[in-house]
């Protein structure tokens, strides 16, 4: 497929499925972070991203294009944008990769691990009903108590794979998947 | 010539690649331009040691496959021949070392989703070395194909929508068949004293519309024009004295229903 082979060559914007699970693992980076707000806004600057996100409100108006929001905003965001997002999510990602280990790890015992995962499922769900559409099918299954575990490691598993500067280009190609 | 190492390092794991500098293109005192070894350490593993084909092996392998994990949609990566292959194995993975060396049997490990991750930072930072000028062939991320998303959802799930929708068409069907289709044919005179009476004098019925019972016809007497005009004609006679459009919709009505019975014009 000549246009998936050039995907990454050209600036695509992320699909409607991209924009919604880049705002959740930024979401779950949130979780895991308790000053996740701050430190992301630290990252930005840090990564040289003043002129697209001068503040955080700038950041948030960003993150309110995935359209799984309560206050969600219609529009495509710009390419520029999604990059500046996915490099700060590949950042934090590194800065969280001890936290997202021992979340992962097997070889933890299993009573602390499943108090880290109820730690970190417990934040991630506050997170989601203070700022995403309970209605929303997609939230749904997130706070499902079958489906909701299951959906975080996958996220958390992404996070830690897409860690750090080799991580960035592996994020954008699977946030760049077309819809099943 | 002094022999040059590098290391990457996570919890646990440790990539360690051995060589010198390739002087005859002009590469500096630090970089490493011919690969004479490495070897990786995974902790509570055995230690594995290569050439520049095996560590070319495993990036081919072990990249493409966190890229299909990182969707949800992983799969098998490496050929029965290659000497590196992985497969998801439940919640492990499972990486397949086989030898060259003949009648050797393959070396398995089972990493678990940190050491997988470790193990794919340490060759991240491998590849992203610019002290490393190897050119080694490393994949490049794509976006998946819809077809390798597509497994990741469970087969009844995929198979529930056309299974339902199929079943409904073929209910949906039998019921049709189960209706009784009207008999092509006649048309009682009472029937048409029904519809005449129908229509309200001094009113027009809606153009094409029948004001004809739906209730089946039953087989009876053929209806001729000559009667229906008779029927007309003992309405008059009662003195109720319909519209002449009305009257002319009333039969148009009872002509609109097709019929070997209907004699030609």
């Amino acid at each position: 497929m000549p246009e998936v082979s050039t995907a990454l060559d050209r600036p695509t914007p992320l699909p409607r499925r991209g924009l919604e699970r880049l705002d959740l693992m930024l979401l779950c980076a949130e979780a895991l972070d308790l000053n996740g707000g701050e430190a992301m806004v630290w990252m930005s600057e840090q990564l040289g991203y003043q002129s697209l996100f001068p503040n955080r409100v700038e950041l948030w108006k960003r993150r309110c294009h995935n359209p799984l929001r309560r206050a969600t905003r219609r529009g495509q965001l710009q390419v520029e944008d999604t990059d500046a997002l996915i490099r700060i999510l590949a950042a934090m990602a590194e800065r969280l990769y001890p936290m997202l280990r021992q979340l992962l790890s097997a070889a933890e015992p299993e009573s602390v691990s499943e108090q880290r995962w109820a730690l970190f499922r417990g934040r991630l769900q506050e997170l989601i009903e203070e700022r995403l559409n309970l209605r929303r099918v997609g939230v749904r299954k997130l706070l499902d108590p079958l489906e909701g575990p299951q959906l975080c490691h996958q996220l958390i598993l992404s996070l830690a794979l897409s860690a750090g500067t080799g991580g960035v280009e592996r994020l954008k190609a699977s946030l760049l998947d077309p819809e099943p | 010539m002094i022999k040059l190492s590098h290391r990457y390092e996570q919890i646990s794991c440790r990539l360690t690649v051995e060589g010198f500098p390739d002087v005859s293109t002009g590469q500096g005192p630090q970089a490493i331009g011919i690969l004479t070894g490495w070897s990786l350490a995974l902790a509570g593993h055995t230690e594995l040691e290569g050439k520049r084909d095996h560590l070319e092996a495993l990036l081919k392998v072990v990249a493409p496959y966190a890229r299909h994990l990182i969707s949800g949609a992983p799969r098998v990566f490496g050929d029965p021949d290659s000497p590196v292959a992985i497969h998801p194995d439940g919640p492990r993975h499972r990486l397949e070392l086989r030898s060259s060396q003949p009648n050797t049997p393959p070396l398995t490990l089972h990493l678990d989703d940190a050491e997988l991750a470790d193990l794919v930072r340490c060759l991240d930072q491998l590849v992203l070395d610019a002290r490393l000028q190897l050119n080694l062939q490393t994949p490049r991320p794509q976006p998946l194909r819809r077809s390798e998303l597509r497994k990741r959802v469970p087969l009844g799930r995929r198979l529930a929508a056309p299974v339902c929708g199929m079943a409904a068409l073929g209910l949906a069907g039998a019921f049709s068949w189960m209706v009784p289709t009207p008999k092509p044919g006649s048309f009682s005179p009472d029937q048409a004293k029904g519809t005449s009476s129908l229509v309200a004098p001094g009113k027009t019925a809606a153009p094409g519309k029948s004001t004809a019972p739906d209730k089946p016809v039953s087989p009876g007497k053929p209806v001729v024009p000559g009667q229906i005009g008779a029927t007309g004609q003992a309405t008059n006679r009662a003195g109720e004295e319909p519209a002449p459009g009305a009257q002319t919709q009333t039969n148009q009505g009872a002509d609109t229903r097709p019929g070997p019975s209907q004699a030609p014009r």
